[in-house]
């Protein structure tokens, strides 16, 4: 049984934002490296979680993915197609396939349209559909996410957070995307709305059979939704693995720290377990550490952290990925 | 398990057709007392006064015609808010000259909300150094004194009704420039706009079909607050004697005369002056008005 | 004699839209040195609960339409502005969620810093400024003496916080009201503050106030929580009890449904339907139309809060009448 062909390739991209200061002579004080060197693989159908916290570059690796900022170095391939090499209207047109679902709802959708505007726009975007089809379509993509059709005429402002989440969901679904980038997409819902949209993406995607890069800062959404999961941190990524083995065995000393500070709402098993509490705070992209980005704050780190930048690398037989000088060290190998 | 139809009792039946931003605007300023005041003061003096100004014999009397025997009379059944020195009736002065002011404010700020609209787009649009030239632009013309700059005008190009237009409207345009501008930026900047782009959408839809209508709230809020700025403006010029010139009048030609007899003919400055106040603070409460409806609610809830 | 003693608190905000009754008939009670959690989604009304207790719900639109807040022998709600500014910022303090709004952006820390100390404690600026310096250390902010000259805008998100709960808890107040103190942190960042805050607490001895929308972060934090749903409370309870034997509907939902208790790979428990309308509310319990055990009169009859056992209040009927297992 030969393996499922890479679906999406990120090779090595790196996004970089100059920070200049000046009226016609701009100086550059500096650069934010938002994504420093990261490489991945996605097959078609997998659902890969990205974590991280703020600053560490996720939402700029998803933008990047879909070209809505461009990288500075590496490529970006979408079964065989370079995105990154494309241009003009060959880049407008090829956007059909790769699409987004953004963070806020109560942003990403035009207050002064109403629904069915926004989904026929979407539709028509690419395709020439005729307009007595428009109604029954965009029924049915209504239907699909959960909405009832009277929903059509009304305006964004008239729905709740998580229902104008749905309506996002099915306008980029409106042009026919192979794959999904959702961008934080129920970390501005209550809780018990969130489990509703993130079951809804699990089950689109796998009826659709979409391919979901899936981006949360909230590792235990991710841990349910996500086949694998990577862990980035200053626009690199330190960990890559099957979304279990992950969350339960993390091998990364980040990861480990991320994984014990999450709350777990059982007081007696929260009670019991031993925190890692990192010291000081997230770094910032534009000043960061020399060596591996995490060595100020990392428990384990010895001289050479700091002057080494540990790559990517397999971990013993297994599909993990890490990107530590002492990872078998520190996991008792 | 995954319902997410609202179950009817939770959400009680709503109407079919949503409400659109407009339709809650309209109905957020109806709900505005003093805003529709203003609304129904400024319809009905508006359409006094443009008929007066079309029909100048329509109350049988003139904004010309002397009756020198007369004389200056305070007002009487004949004359309802008297008369001039020279005998004419104030009243219909008073409405010929508030065609006139109204229509140079309209005018003007027409020309204003022009050249300051598509100024103002074409910076926020470009973003860069474009913007930023076209800005201190502004920023210069903004510290040219405009009383003098009005006056070399009307010196060099003689007095003439459209030129006061282009001149005031010359001047006011900067500020819906900076307006504009501040806002398609923000537009700009939000998610929607983005999403239109990851959606594949035209650059040209994508500027007229997202941003432009969303830039019409404050463009119109801030139109109605030119209107009585500019007239402001004109009968100040028409004060120093070089706006509209006698015997036509308009408000500002009105209160010049009444301001050198007040003392002994009070009424001719009181009525051009109270009207001129009446106005002003009607197209301010609307504007404010405006400003209140159109203010996009933030609607989270 | 119990620290803070709250009855039937039900504010409500007259709009131009109609009433909304953001908290009906609240009552709680919280001794000294205790934890107390208020959980809710948005709308709940704990936000606003807390609001009104310490006198910053704007009135108008606002309006406290009822209760009693006893602090001490105090009653907040009905005391004069002067007593309130005397308990407030000295016996009671409280953190925002957003430390960069809720720190001017104009004045350096080291002013906000003694600020209450030079209101309340009117000791000299010398003393006070040796006061913050010590209490910017326990709150674990290095180079405290550089920090105090320094603005808002130049910390970062965690740090601000830090400073927030400095300032807070300068006065060495008894009772601290934390407002979703760690929702806009990150997570590891979240940890330390809440670790900073548990520290001062058993440092000083002040009993807490946790507001969250997050049950695990009440779970590992707090002594009582109480539960709070379209302004009112569902459940109160020892933190054990209520996750070892909850008594409402509401509080097994929201605990089903959180991602990180569940099995991989089933769908995600949810509750169905969407929060009330906090403009149209119907009679009944409020959470009925989207509660699996509801029954006609749940719709019907309004709900009151009644201790079963004692100590863990529910309000809902069916548990009351029939001793409903959820």
């Amino acid at each position: 049984m030969n393996l499922p062909e890479i679906f999406l390739k990120i090779e090595d991209i790196r996004t970089h934002f100059p920070v200049e200061k000046g009226f016609l002579f701009k100086r550059r004080l500096g650069v934010v490296k938002a994504v420093d060197g990261v490489t991945l693989s996605l097959r078609q159908g997998e659902i890969l979680g990205l974590v991280g916290e703020s600053g560490c570059g996720k939402s700029t690796l998803g933008r990047t993915v879909l070209q809505l900022v461009h990288p500075c170095e590496g490529r970006v391939v979408l079964e065989g197609r370079v995105l990154t090499a494309l241009r003009g209207t060959a880049l407008r047109k090829a956007r059909s396939a790769f699409q987004m679902v953004f963070q806020d709802p109560y942003a990403s959708l035009n207050p002064r349209m109403t629904i069915f505007d926004t989904l026929a726009e979407a539709m028509q975007a690419h395709d020439k559909v005729p307009r007595e089809e428009l109604p029954g379509r965009i029924d049915a993509l209504l239907r699909k996410v959960g909405l009832a059709p009277q929903a059509r005429r009304k305006y964004p402002h008239e729905f709740s957070g998580g229902q104008r989440q749905r309506i996002a969901i099915a306008r980029a679904l409106a042009v026919g995307p192979k794959l999904l980038v959702a961008d934080e997409p129920v970390s501005a819902l209550d809780v018990s709305i969130q489990a509703q949209i993130i079951n809804l993406l699990a089950r689109l995607s796998r009826e659709m059979g979409l391919t979901l890069l899936f981006i949360s800062h909230d590792l235990s959404v991710v841990k349910h939704i996500a086949d694998r999961i990577a862990v980035m941190y200053l626009g690199r990524i330190v960990e890559l693995g099957p979304a279990a083995q992950v969350i339960e065995k993390p091998l990364h000393p980040y990861t480990k720290a991320l994984i014990s500070a999450i709350p777990i709402p059982d007081p007696r098993r929260e009670a019991q377990r031993a925190r890692i509490l990192l010291p000081g705070d997230p770094p910032s992209p534009l000043n960061p550490p020399g060596g591996c980005p995490f060595h100020p704050r990392c428990l384990y780190a010895v001289d050479r952290c700091a002057q080494i930048v540990p790559k990517l690398e397999p971990f013993g037989q297994s599909e993990r990925e890490a990107a530590c000088l002492r990872v078998k060290e520190i996991n008792g190998c | 398990m995954d319902s997410s139809t609202p179950i009817a009792s939770v959400a009680p039946a709503e109407s079919e057709g949503g409400s659109s931003f407009w339709q809650d605007a309209r109905h957020r300023l109806w709900q505005n007392k003093l805003a529709v005041f203003g609304l129904v003061v400024l319809s009905i003096l508006a359409a006094l006064c443009f008929a007066t100004y079309l029909f100048p014999n329509i109350s049988g009397y003139t904004y010309e015609r002397q009756n020198l025997a007369l004389g200056p009379v305070p007002p009487s059944r004949a004359h309802w808010l008297g008369t001039d020195a020279l005998g004419r009736d104030l009243l219909a002065r008073l409405l010929y000259g508030g065609g006139i002011s109204l229509l140079v404010g309209l005018c003007a700020t027409l020309v204003s909300l022009t050249i300051g609209v598509i100024y103002g787009a074409i910076a926020g649009f470009a973003g860069g150094k474009l913007d930023m030239v076209m800005m201190r632009m502004v920023d210069i013309l903004y510290a040219l004194p405009f009383a003098i700059f009005v006056i070399l005008l009307m010196v060099f190009f003689g007095q003439n009704l459209i030129l006061l237009f282009v001149a005031i409207g010359a001047v006011e345009w900067l500020t819906m420039a900076r307006i504009v501008r501040g806002q398609v930026m923000a537009v700009k900047r939000q998610e929607f706009v983005e999403a239109a782009h990851a959606l594949g959408l035209r650059e040209g839809r994508i500027i007229f079909r997202h941003i432009v209508p969303n830039l019409l709230g404050p463009i119109i809020v801030y139109a109605t607050l030119t209107v009585p700025e500019v007239i402001l403006l004109e009968s100040f010029l028409s004060f120093l004697g070089l706006g509209v010139q006698p015997p036509q009048s308009s408000w500002g030609v009105l209160i010049k005369e009444g301001a050198e007899v007040m003392e002994e003919y009070p009424w001719l400055l009181i009525y051009p002056g109270a009207v001129m106040a009446l106005t002003l603070f009607s197209l301010n409460f609307l504007g404010d008005g405006l400003r209140d409806a159109l203010d996009v609610r933030g609607s989270k809830d | 004699m119990p620290l803070l003693t709250v009855q039937n608190l039900s504010t409500a905000f007259h709009t131009r839209h109609g009433v909304v009754r953001a908290v009906q008939d609240v009552s709680f009670q919280l001794e000294r040195g205790e934890t107390l959690g208020i959980v809710g989604e948005s709308g709940s009304g704990k936000s606003v609960t807390c609001y009104s207790i310490m006198g910053l719900v704007p009135q108008p639109p606002g309006r406290i339409e009822g209760g009693r807040a006893l602090f001490g022998s105090v009653d907040l709600l009905a005391c004069s502005r002067r007593e309130l500014n005397r308990i407030r910022g000295r016996r009671i303090s409280m953190i925002f969620q957003d430390a960069m709004t809720s720190l001017n952006p104009f004045l350096r820390i080291g002013e906000q810093l003694i600020e209450p100390l030079m209101i309340h404690e009117k000791i000299p600026r010398s003393a006070a400024t040796d006061r913050a310096l010590a209490m910017l250390d326990e709150a674990g902010i290095s180079e405290a003496e550089h920090r105090l000259k320094m603005y808002p805008h130049e910390f970062s998100g965690g740090m601000r916080q830090r400073v927030m709960i400095a300032m807070a808890l300068i006065t060495k107040p008894d009772l601290l009201i934390a407002d979703e103190p760690t929702t806009a942190l990150d997570v590891t960042v979240q940890a330390q503050i809440l670790e900073l805050i548990k520290k001062m607490q058993s440092e000083l001895g002040m009993a807490v106030i946790l507001v969250s929308h997050d049950l695990g972060i009440v779970s590992g934090f707090c002594d009582r929580v109480m539960v709070m749903y379209a302004g009112r409370v569902m459940e109160s309870a020892r933190t054990d009890d209520l996750f070892y034997d909850t008594k409402h509907p509401y509080t097994r939902g929201l605990r089903n449904s959180i991602p990180a208790l569940q099995m991989k790979g089933a769908e995600l428990h949810t509750i169905p339907g969407q929060p009330p309308d906090p403009q149209h509310p119907l009679p009944g319990c409020p959470f009925a139309p989207r509660c699996i055990h509801a029954v006609d009169y749940c719709a019907q009859e309004e709900i009151v809060l009644v201790d079963s056992p004692p100590q863990h209040g529910t309000a809902c009927l069916r548990v009351q009448k029939e001793n409903l297992s959820v």
